[in-house]
């Protein structure tokens, strides 16, 4: 589950999961329900990730603005995301989504980037829980 | 946080308010300003630029001031150019995010009648970029002009006049930009959206000139009561955002290289005269270029517009445009010694004396024409503000109004407003913003900038 959190100009993203894969998973869908309202998004388009980084902050935010690029670039809209690996270095995994039509899906506000104020990325006692920062 | 009052329009945050600090802060607001500004973090983050190794003079925070990413919206800090330190987050994911303001040749009695056509027909003719819509199909040889030379490739392709470039800050290009410092994603994100306007608050206004405080100065420049203007807020869109978002990564690394250590990491930075200090000036100064060039095609496309609506021979003539997100390499004066600095303006305009400076308010209230003042070179670097500055958060905005009403309330007023979505229209609702007025005094009486004359909107496009 994720919520989106108040930011005097922009907004943040908590996102919880049982493990830090599961609330990366979150952090994603929390990202792109600021873009677009993701209900009613088909999964028919395939994109691969990969984001890398010195620690997980950097991977974790690389990560994220794959969402923004493939937006940007393509016109899709991610709503599910996979992840195949995550090593010191690297996540790898794919996202499903469609290309973003405005007859049929509502835009809500464009996302510069994901940013590394205030991040955190930390165990908690019920698994793993990710805030993250983005510019509006 | 206690700050130590100077005069009615300056306070100071001393160096001994908090470990690390390297200098003093100047805050520039009224007793009025400061008590919302107190409500963010924003006066901690102007704390926080003081760290950043090589600062020269004091950090400064203007009167729109609000909190951001690392540094605060509305802060200026500069670099000894030496031995500084440059960080993208000082000049943020919009790279030369600027205002434009261009004069017409028409009189608001001419405009009104027509005003939802032309409201229509701008909305239609700019698009705002979202996914991909820009009507510009541009190779990758004209992109790596662009990013080398500005909008000169504009009006080269008949989207513009010298007289644009004139009226341009730095004529639109900043000499050193580098197209192969800018990574192939940027360009990749940046290039379907050359010549449109984006979301969030990048909007264009339909404004009409309501009061004329300096006459010499709007006589220079054309401008009259009543006379109808077109101001343009927007800047580098994706290509910007990945600019800076690949830099704060290679930053975020190189700088513990260097053994810097700063207290947001947002604030990732490195040495001026590092290779990655030089690489990031590079790519920031071609993503600077294509912003000027992207508000010059959309200039392009909304005198296109105009004359649509109000015939071939409509003026357009452009007053200035003026970037307000953006790290500079100027020479200062400061504490009685010439100085070659970089000048990091994060949501702050550049206010050189006699240059045009633009404060737009929020929709719905007025903008303001303003020219740079000497004050500003003794104490600001050349700066003034920017906008009005938010004081509710885009979710509070969002609560109590829905966009039809505030569409209502704003046609009411004889404001016609297009917004692509609902989110455009309540997250910039007027009472999201400080209040202009009270901004513009600041600055005017602290000799930053003067005013010239005060602007209202009649007509807003929203992406």
């Amino acid at each position: 589950m994720f919520e989106i959190l108040e930011h005097p100009s922009d907004a943040g993203i908590l996102a919880r999961g049982s493990t830090r894969e599961e609330a990366l998973i979150e952090a994603s869908r929390g990202l792109t329900s600021i873009i677009v309202n993701p209900e009613g998004i088909a999964l028919k388009e395939e994109r691969a990730f990969r984001a890398s980084g010195s620690d997980d902050g950097a991977q974790i935010v690389d990560w994220l603005n794959e969402i923004l690029f493939f937006f940007d670039t393509e016109g899709v809209v991610l709503v599910d995301f996979a992840i195949d690996s995550w090593t010191d270095r690297e996540i790898v995994g794919r996202a499903r989504g469609d290309f973003y039509d405005p007859a049929r899906h509502e835009f809500r506000t464009a996302v510069k980037a994901a940013t590394y104020h205030q991040f955190q990325s930390q165990k908690t006692p019920d698994g793993w829980e990710i805030r993250v920062f983005v510019d509006l | 946080m206690r700050l130590e009052k100077i005069d009615d329009y300056r306070w100071l945050i001393p160096r001994t308010y908090k470990p690390g600090m390297l200098t003093d802060a100047v805050v520039f607001a009224s007793e009025r300003l400061l008590e919302a500004i107190r409500k963010d973090q924003s006066l901690e983050q102007a704390a926080n630029i003081t760290m950043l190794p090589g600062i020269v003079g004091r950090a400064l925070a203007m009167p729109d001031i609000h909190q951001g990413y690392g540094f605060p919206i509305g802060g200026v800090a500069a670099v000894d150019a030496q031995h500084g330190v440059v960080s993208p987050g000082g000049v943020g994911f919009d790279i030369n995010c600027g205002v434009r303001l261009l004069a017409t040749s028409l009189k608001a009695a001419e405009v009104r009648p027509k005003l939802r056509d032309l409201v229509h027909q701008l909305f239609r003719d700019v698009p705002s970029g979202t996914g991909q819509s820009s009507q510009l199909k541009i190779s990758d040889g004209d992109l790596d002009r662009i990013l080398e030379e500005g909008p000169k490739w504009a009006v080269e392709n008949n989207m513009g006049s010298e007289a644009d470039l004139d009226n341009t800050e730095e004529r639109g290009r900043i000499a050193g930009a580098d197209p192969s410092a800018v990574s192939q994603r940027a360009r990749q994100r940046g290039k379907p959206q050359l010549g449109t306007l984006g979301s969030g608050n990048h909007f264009m206004e339909v404004q009409v000139v309501d009061e004329v405080f300096d006459t010499q100065t709007a006589d220079r420049y054309r401008l009259e009561k009543d006379g109808v203007v077109l101001l343009i807020h927007t800047g580098s869109r994706g290509l910007g955002h990945q600019v800076c978002t690949d830099y704060v990564a290679q930053l975020d690394e190189a700088m513990h290289r260097y053994g810097i250590r700063i207290p947001d990491r947002q604030l990732a930075c490195a040495p001026v005269q590092s290779p990655e200090g030089k690489r990031y000036l590079q790519a920031m100064a071609a993503a600077a270029n294509f912003a000027w060039t992207n508000r010059q095609c959309i200039s392009h496309a909304a005198r296109g517009a105009f004359k649509r609506i109000f015939g071939a021979s409509v003026q357009m003539p452009l007053i200035y445009d003026v970037a307000h997100n953006i790290a500079k390499r100027e020479t200062h004066v400061v504490d009685g010694k010439q100085r070659a600095v970089v000048v990091h303006r994060k949501g702050a305009t550049r206010a050189f004396p006699n240059q045009a400076v633009f404060i737009p308010g929020s929709m719905g209230t007025a903008s303001y024409f303003l020219l740079g003042q000497e004050g500003a070179m003794r104490e600001t670097f050349g700066s003034a503000c920017h906008g009005a500055g938010r004081v509710l958060s885009r979710s509070a905005s969002k609560k109590g109004t829905t966009a039809k009403e505030i569409q209502k309330e704003l046609e009411s007023r004889g404001i016609i407003v297009q917004s692509l979505t609902r989110e455009g229209l309540t997250e910039e609702k007027p009472e999201a913003y400080k209040d202009i007025e009270s901004v513009v005094d600041v600055v005017h009486n602290a000799g930053l900038a003067s005013r010239v004359a005060r602007l209202k909107p009649i007509g807003v496009i929203k992406g």
